[in-house]
């Protein structure tokens, strides 16, 4: 009967109901939190697990892929042992791994270095200057980052063995160089349009020329596009196979992707998974260190650069 | 091209042409390393060069164009790479959004950790993880089937069906991918003022509503960008395809980029090669220019 429920017993009513529902909602929250951790903890480890499984492997003395197994896969470490990587370093199944480093350092270095000096004023060309034709060279810019590279590939051929530059460093140097004159004039010319113009425009109050005031004060503050595209254009060449795989044929003059590609991988099983590993590590460690260490440039460069 | 345009005062402002000594060298390799390789290359899809005729060759007009368009290779690739590039974006594309999504949660502790391992297949070189995924998927011997069979499934022939073949290529690509879409997703999901969540959440409306009514329609621009160029990259994108399958088995994953390679570095018909190549730089072209006319997307850059 309505009559005899008091007024605080109508309120003592509505507090446990409220208490309940409250209730309810901080256990679905819980849940809700719980099932977001689940799936990210399952994405962190696919997305970490290869790379632990090649270390791993690379540690462990394999003979092929058939031995890679779930009880191998365990981390234990008595069972460590650096024979791959020994293996690796002396020339053996045809490897010679000191030479194609060596080559791999010098195209992926020469070009990133010459590349991105060419095109550290082109980002305040198209940003700055009222260049006839402007618009037309930034459509070509964006154009050809939808063409396929092996659109090139034959051309290329063709005009470098034309200038007996195939089975060469220069050969490889100009191509490399030029795409990265391409991807790192565009990605300039946007970081460059970000900046406001007020800093230019100071330099020239206090008695800089124009020139001097892009080189003094703007070219210093496209630092972080700098180090991005540079990054960037060291790591293109460091595993190119399409275009070294046609313009060079001298395994002495080979790069670790075609070195490791030709050692490790023509016969499929038949070959060494541990030394395949060993090889996969010490390629890629290097690169994985370095973006790590400039994953600021890197991941946040990214999109400023390529949209706004 | 030569005539100066007005500026906003209505005086005819000039062109200055010392800012062409900025872009020089982009000028130079425009011209020589990208425009005249262009032109040999739609030259060449117009001539019977290949290993027999390889110095001495002819003109034979649209022929190649006609062979390959008659022969039926064309559109089996073509339906191919389409599948290839749809498949790969709807998978990247979005998971890295619903992680996004997960990652952006207010007070999701450990975020940091969940980014840094997100990064690993991203700053991994692509090369070296697919051959390492090759290994992963071996039929006998990979060790996705013997973990598998832990929990009583057969064995999967992952790369010997043609079916199977393109779901492990798109599975490889968004594993190697998804930490590229998850961060951009994560960026601008990041830009959206949070008043606007607030707002929206005061007038009633739930996760999904929120969604709906204010995070993809402030972001569907950066969205289509985001997408359709992923598509572009993924419709070239050329060391999944080659290193993974290599076309296998038979041609059912060969496509326009890994098939054109394989014409000019295996079958050594340099003209026929280049014409596949022509064909999917047109096909792009076209899909560029009719997505932009419909979503204005190339506006996010300027």
């Amino acid at each position: 009967m309505i009559n005899n429920v008091t007024e605080s017993g109508l309120q003592r009513r509505a507090d446990l109901i409220s208490a309940r529902k409250n209730a309810y909602f901080r256990r679905v929250r819980k849940i809700k939190r719980i099932i977001t951790h689940l799936v990210l903890i399952l994405v962190a480890m696919f997305a970490v697990f290869p790379i632990y499984y090649i270390i791993v492997n690379s540690l462990s003395p394999l003979a092929t892929l058939a031995s890679v197994s779930v009880t191998s896969m365990l981390p234990i470490l008595s069972r460590i042992s650096f024979g791959n990587y020994q293996a690796l370093f002396v020339f053996q199944h045809g490897v010679l791994l000191r030479t194609w480093l060596t080559n791999t350092l010098i195209y992926a270095g020469t070009s990133s270095l010459l590349g991105i000096a060419l095109s550290i004023t082109s980002g305040i060309g198209l940003s700055r200057f009222r260049i006839p034709g402007r618009k037309a060279i930034l459509y070509m810019l964006l154009i050809l980052s939808t063409f396929p590279f092996v659109i090139m590939v034959i051309p290329f051929y063709d005009m470098f063995s034309t200038l007996h530059l195939t089975n060469s460093y220069i050969g490889l140097i100009i191509p490399y160089s030029a795409s990265a004159v391409i991807f790192a004039a565009w990605m300039n010319k946007n970081y460059v349009d970000s900046i406001p113009r007020d800093f230019e425009e100071a330099a020239q109050i206090d008695g800089y020329s124009r020139t001097q005031a892009l080189f003094r004060i703007l070219v210093p503050m496209t630092k972080p596009v700098i180090i991005l595209t540079l990054l960037l254009a060291f790591f293109g060449p460091y595993t190119d196979y399409a275009l070294i795989n046609v313009l060079v044929s001298k395994n002495s003059l080979w790069n670790m992707a075609l070195g490791m590609y030709a050692t490790t991988q023509i016969s499929s099983h038949a070959i060494n998974y541990g030394m395949f590993s060993a090889f996969a590590v010490i390629m890629g460690l290097p690169i994985f260190i370095i973006f790590i260490i400039f994953q600021k440039y890197l991941v946040s460069g990214f999109s400023i650069t390529m949209y706004k | 091209m030569f005539r100066s345009k007005p500026n906003v005062n209505g005086v005819r402002a000039r062109y200055e042409w010392k800012g062409m000594i900025f872009i020089l060298p982009v000028l130079v390799v425009l011209a020589f390393l990208d425009f005249y390789p262009l032109g040999i290359s739609i030259f060449l899809s117009l001539t019977n060069r290949s290993i027999a005729h390889l110095f001495v060759y002819q003109i034979v007009g649209l022929r190649n164009y006609a062979a390959i368009i008659g022969s039926g290779t064309l559109f089996k690739i073509l339906e191919q790479t389409a599948v290839w590039s749809t498949g790969s974006i709807v998978l990247m594309a979005g998971f890295g959004f619903l992680l996004a999504l997960l990652m952006t949660q207010p007070g999701i502790s450990g975020s940091r950790i969940y980014r840094t391992s997100y990064l690993v297949p991203w700053a991994y070189p692509a090369f070296i993880t697919i051959l390492v995924w090759k290994g992963l998927l071996d039929y006998q011997l990979g060790f996705v089937n013997k973990f598998l069979a832990l929990f009583g499934i057969s064995k999967i022939f992952w790369l010997g069906l043609p079916s199977m073949a393109m779901l492990s290529m798109m599975i490889v690509n968004l594993w190697l991918s998804f930490p590229y879409y998850t961060y951009v997703y994560t960026a601008s999901l990041q830009s959206v003022p949070k008043e606007l969540y607030d707002a929206a959440k005061m007038d009633g409306y739930g996760t999904f509503g929120v969604l709906g009514n204010v995070t993809l329609p402030l972001l569907k621009r950066q969205i289509a960008f985001i997408t359709v160029f992923g598509f572009v990259f993924t419709w070239n994108n050329f060391y999944i395809p080659f290193l993974l399958t290599n076309g296998g088995p038979g041609t059912s994953t060969y496509i326009l980029v890994s098939y054109t390679y394989y014409e000019q570095t295996a079958l050594l018909q340099y003209g026929i090669a280049s014409a596949y190549a022509i064909i999917s730089v047109l096909f792009l072209l076209v899909f560029v220019i009719l997505i932009n006319r419909y979503t204005k997307m190339m506006s996010v850059l300027y």
